[in-house]
């Protein structure tokens, strides 16, 4: 393959461009995007326990259901049914406590049980926000702004990412098929960041591209779906409720359903009301049934489930009162057997008092061909297919991906160097400075923050709430920021390496310390080990790093 | 032979990229249009049709500004945008009154 060489000239100049640009904020949404693989297991770690008698049996739940609904009415337009018994440990019934408030302060929920009287108890229960954190700082590629502001930012990086790949491609490939295999470890420096960079894009490039693309939809869906409104404006398709519907029904599912069931209900809700409002239109609608009418048990349903889906297996049963007639109980679950749209699984939307199927547009293996075929699109994004191998082989890329934006930002600064020295300098530049203290900064930063709020979270109360936990993550990522300024050179960042390194150890000796239970368990373990394994690599880092052109 | 081929640079990229970015938007949202027109959509987000309008669409724009810089200069490529946003308008237009 031969490209003109000015072709190939100016896709390097592009390439090395964008790629500075957006390389420091790529860093934070992979590495953070890699630790959100864990979501579920963390956010049940740090939360804290709830201190509730023993769940009741799901054949005992409309008993507990008809005394807590009697005492708190208010629950009764949305409450949460917990499935397996390991949900149902954290409270088999919760609903909403903040009132319906949206608030960036804990989210709290009210759990209810019976103890051994069949007396009603009721705990308040606010799970821990740090794996939450961690979400969003993936989704936000680490800026601490409010979402909307920051989706867009999100989005302009997410479009340098893509046309950094197509730069990339381009200017590299031909060249690239030559040395394919060749890792220079020998020759110079330059020559092993290149070498180890062009291996790692080119291996992940389908991953890169699946990653870019479903950034720029996240981060623009919106407005996208303005433009459809304003060209079709026949349709109903106005509906806000429709809208993140269609988007975020799956979308980043928040804390899913270990941390009392919060994120999932709350960016899935506006989907379901969508659904529900939207979709009897055309579905035929059933006939509204009078509210006297009981709504079925979550026996009744699960065994409704059982018959309708074998393979798909029910997590949580979320019932929602629509009024006339339409009440709905959403069933969460995944199915191994498929890809499902969002993080964690997917959905099913049945009548609640007839259980007739409402919506199974995001229920695993039964969307219509052309749903699925969108749903890959998501999965791909969240690796919420094959299971456990598919997870960690999720982590892997996208570690493998911040440290391809790490090499890349070296790459920069080492040839930038390297073209000073060559003309003559003997000071380095300022602009070659700035960018070689924020790249060992932020990139240590960022690692070492979010150690630090794993580390921190059995020190907080209620397990970090949204405000601690981004404290903590930005105080240490400011500090090795400043650090990285005021000690340059190669000591610096040894140091800094070593410091993140240090941290990152922290946190398999704070998970033996204050989280045996998750350790029992094989992502519990994993974490730990992968964990273990990056300070190991950071301090090798620290000891072998070298400034040397 | 007194024509030399013509050289791609990265220079006047600010231009490019902006032409990209803003007649390019406008551009994928008419072409949004006519693949919608075309393919009987109802606009509405829950449709899978509107689902792989907007797929479409990010992808569209990251093409877009990844080929904006082999425009020979800025003004090339703010007039070849324009008046592919007038074809493609048209066409939605057109269509738009003809098929529904």
């Amino acid at each position: 393959m031969k490209l003109r060489a000015d072709l190939v000239q100016l896709y390097r100049d592009v390439h090395s461009w964008v790629g500075i640009v957006a390389g420091l904020f790529l860093f934070v949404a992979f590495y953070a995007g890699a630790v959100t693989m864990f979501e579920e297991p963390l956010q049940s770690w740090a939360s804290a326990p709830v201190a509730l008698p023993p769940p009741v049996s799901l054949e005992q739940t409309p008993l507990l259901l008809e005394k807590a609904l009697a005492a708190y009415p208010e629950a009764r337009d949305d409450y949460t049914i917990a499935v397996t018994p390991e949900d149902a440990q954290r409270g088999r019934l919760t609903w909403d406590g903040s009132g319906g408030q949206v608030h960036h302060g804990p989210t709290q929920s009210m759990a209810a049980g019976l103890d051994g009287q069949g007396n009603l108890v009721v705990v308040p229960k606010t799970p821990s926000e740090a794996a939450h954190f961690v979400d969003v700082l993936h989704q936000q590629v680490g800026l601490p702004l409010p979402h909307t502001q920051a989706m867009v930012l999100m989005g302009a990086v997410a479009l340098l990412y893509a046309v950094a790949l197509v730069s990339g491609v381009i200017a590299y490939l031909p060249a690239l098929m030559k040395t394919l295999f060749a890792v220079r470890l020998g020759q110079s420096v330059r020559k092993r960041w290149l070498d180890v960079h062009n291996l790692l894009g080119l291996f992940s490039l389908p991953f890169h591209l699946v990653m870019a693309i479903s950034s720029v939809v996240f981060a623009f869906h919106g407005q996208i779906f303005a433009v459809e409104h304003m060209l079709f404006p026949g349709s109903s398709a106005g509906q806000h409720g429709g809208q993140h519907g269609g988007m975020h029904g799956g979308g980043h599912g928040g804390g899913g359903h270990a941390g009392g069931h919060g994120g999932a209900s709350g960016v899935g809700a506006p989907s379901v009301t969508g659904a529900a409002s939207a979709s009897s239109a055309p579905v035929s609608s059933p006939a509204p049934v009078p509210v006297s009418v009981p709504v079925l048990p979550p026996t009744e349903i699960l065994s409704i489930m059982a018959r309708q889906a074998p393979g798909f297996v029910p997590e949580v049963l979320n019932y929602m009162q629509l009024g006339h007639g339409k009440d709905v109980v959403r069933v969460f679950g995944h199915d191994a057997r498929y890809l499902t749209r969002g993080p964690t699984g997917g959905f099913v939307v049945l009548n609640s008092h007839t259980g007739a199927v409402q919506s199974g547009e995001y229920m695993p293996g039964h969307q219509p061909a052309k749903f699925a075929i969108v749903t890959t699109f998501f999965a791909l994004h969240f690796g919420s297919f094959g299971g456990t191998p598919m997870r960690w082989g999720y982590v892997v890329l996208g570690l493998a991906g911040a440290f391809l934006f790490y090499t890349g930002n070296q790459l920069w600064i080492v040839s930038r160097r390297r073209r000073e020295r060559e003309s003559g300098l003997v000071v380095e530049t300022r602009g070659t400075k700035l960018l070689a203290a924020l790249t060992s900064g932020c990139t240590t930063g960022c690692v070492a923050g979010i150690s630090a709020v794993f580390c921190a979270v059995p020190l907080l109360p209620y397990g970090g709430t949204y405000g601690a936990v981004s404290a903590v993550y930005y105080s240490v990522f400011c500090v090795f920021v400043v650090a990285a300024f005021c000690q340059r050179g190669q000591r610096g960042i040894r140091l800094l390496l070593a410091a993140a390194g240090g941290v990152t150890a922290c946190v398999p000796l704070m998970l033996c310390l204050h989280g045996a239970h998750l350790l029992r368990t094989p992502e519990g373990l994993g974490v730990a080990l992968m964990a273990g394994l990056l300070s190991v690599f950071l301090f090798a880092s620290a000891a072998k790093h070298t400034r040397e052109i | 032979m007194s024509r030399t081929v013509r050289k791609f640079s990265s220079k006047n990229w600010f231009f490019k990229v902006l032409a990209a970015v803003l007649p390019g938007a406008l551009l994928v949202g008419g072409l949004m249009g006519v693949v919608g027109v075309l393919c009987h959509t109802d606009g509405s987000p829950r449709s899978a049709s509107g689902q792989y309008l907007m797929w479409m669409a990010a992808l569209l724009w990251s093409a877009l500004l990844s080929v904006c810089f082999l425009f020979r200069s800025g003004l090339q490529a703010w007039g070849v945008l324009i008046v592919a946003n007038g074809v493609v308008w048209g066409l939605f237009v057109v269509l738009r009154s003809v098929l529904s």
